[in-house]
């Protein structure tokens, strides 16, 4: 039956992107406004999406480390591997986010890129990330999983704290936005069918790469684990 | 203060007074990087305004970053870490005495770049001067705050200097944001600074906060 | 007006080439280190001589 799971998400999941491809490029529209260049939203914003809900499954991952890993070092290292897994990926969601934006923006609004609220909290998330993997790389010893965790939680209370600061800068300081809410202007219901499909497709292919990447690092950690007891051992 | 914190800020601060590594190359690192700025954006009347409050805080960012680098390397030398580990006072006083040591040291590097400052960029203050003795500490504190804890973060990794301010960076961006809007309204005259300044309090707050309850998690992190 | 439409017809295609070669790029990588992890966990299992 899990064999059969295995098989069969992957299988799905790229139907469902062939699908949603054939949704946004075939069936929706042009948009009133932007005209063909919009299409590209069926593609960014889901990235977006991805890219959230995998950072904050980082979060939650850093914190039940830190919560469990002296009660139960057998959960902590799981959560550890989700931790590392949801940065990873939602790094490599942030990094479409921040091409395929540029993009976007070129054609509809004329301008590559804007310091806006939106944008600049996008750019310091992937950057806060990029920085917790860096530290991940470079901390040695059995303490770098603490450490990133910590790590982790800063970066998460900073997210807010940058949203608001460049609300309140682009407010002294008007400066062109990137459309009001990209589907605020979505009134045509096969667009609004386009992005759920294509919402469906990233998910699933983000969960996909998600938990092939926490195998790995499973993998990865056992393997850690029994290289530290032939240490210890072979010391006598 | 607490006398452990006392003793613990003394002793940084009596190291520092002998050797005065920490401050020297600040000192002169926020001086070539004011240089640095001055040749490559021409600061010239109105348009030296606008970029000295910028120009100023990137300085400190950077000197800061010199000096918390090795804000904890005397502690690793002899295996001192260790022994402050050991010891029954709580670690969170430990950083607190550091971070005020750090505040100190780089507050009198601005100091000391102040009249620096005027003259090269012909600085007039436009605004209420005395707001500045107020947001230059404010922002001076997010930063060696942090440092100083992602300093100690950074401490076991075979490249911390490299770490340290990839890691900080980020996280004081929203502050850096805030220290050179606030500065630049005070010394333009032109928008309010109050507002900036109740956003570096908080942010100041929060992350003083979170620093001490996580830095226990941190110093025992074995 | 036909000339804008070509373009935006490339942007497009370039975003949806970006997005993709990201992504297989990523799992190209991810399928390397779980070869590799595979082959650490197999010389670990093997009885030492």
């Amino acid at each position: 039956m899990k064999k059969a799971a295995i098989v069969l998400f992957p299988a799905v999941t790229i139907l469902l992107m062939i699908w949603g491809y054939y949704q946004a490029i075939y069936v929706a529209p042009d948009d009133a406004m932007q005209g063909y260049i919009f299409r590209i939203i069926y593609y960014h914003v889901p990235s977006a999406s991805v890219a959230f809900a995998f950072f904050a499954v980082s979060l939650v991952g850093s914190i039940g480390y830190l919560a469990t890993r002296r009660s139960n070092p057998a959960r902590a290292q799981v959560a550890d591997a989700w931790a590392l897994a949801g940065a990873e990926v939602g790094v490599v969601f942030n990094t479409v986010v921040l091409t395929t934006g540029p993009l976007w923006g070129r054609r509809a609004w004329g301008i590559w890129w804007t310091w806006d609220a939106r944008l600049t909290t996008t750019l310091v998330l992937w950057l806060i990330y990029v920085s917790y993997l860096l530290l991940r790389r470079f901390a040695a010893g059995p303490q770098m999983q603490t450490l990133a965790a910590v790590l982790n939680i800063f970066g998460a209370l900073d997210v807010p704290i940058v949203y608001m600061s460049n609300r309140w800068w682009r407010t002294q300081h008007p400066a062109p936005v990137f459309g009001g809410g990209p589907d605020s202007g979505m009134k045509d219901p096969t667009m609004v069918h386009a992005l759920l499909w294509n919402m469906l497709a990233w998910f699933c292919w983000g969960v996909f790469v998600l938990s092939l990447r926490y195998r790995v690092e499973r993998q990865h950690q056992k393997y850690a684990e029994i290289e530290a007891q032939e240490a210890l051992t072979s010391a006598n | 203060m607490t006398p452990v914190l006392f003793t613990h800020l003394a002793k940084d601060l009596r190291i520092e007074w002998r050797s005065k590594d920490a401050i020297n190359s600040m000192l002169f690192f926020a001086l070539l990087v004011v240089v640095l700025f001055s040749i490559s954006f021409d600061p010239r009347g109105a348009f030296a305004q606008q970029i000295a409050g910028g120009v100023l805080c990137v300085a400190t960012m950077f000197a800061s970053v010199s000096a918390l680098n090795q804000a904890w390397a005397r502690e690793i030398r002899h295996q001192v870490l260790d022994a402050q580990r050991m010891a029954p006072a709580s670690g969170a006083q430990l950083f607190l005495a550091k971070v005020l040591a750090n505040f100190i040291f780089v507050t009198i590097v601005q100091i000391a770049l102040a009249p620096v400052f005027l003259v090269m960029y012909n600085l007039h203050v436009a605004g209420n001067a005395w707001l500045l003795a107020l947001v230059l500490p404010l922002g001076t504190w997010a930063l060696v705050a942090n440092g100083t804890f992602f300093a100690a973060l950074a401490i076991r990794s075979r490249n911390r200097e490299l770490l340290l301010p990839l890691i900080l960076f980020p996280i004081f961006l929203p502050a850096l944001l805030g220290m050179v809007q606030a500065t630049t309204a005070i010394l333009t005259g032109e928008g309010d600074p109050s507002l900036w300044i109740k956003m570096l309090v908080g942010y100041d707050i929060i992350f003083t906060t979170v620093s001490l309850l996580l830095f226990e998690v941190v110093f025992h992190a074995e | 007006m036909d000339e804008r439409n070509i373009l935006d017809h490339q942007f497009v295609a370039a975003a949806y080439t970006v997005t993709w070669v990201i992504q297989l790029v990523y799992l190209a990588w991810l399928g390397f280190k779980w070869r590799s992890e595979k082959r650490n966990a197999e010389r670990k299992s093997r009885p030492t001589r």
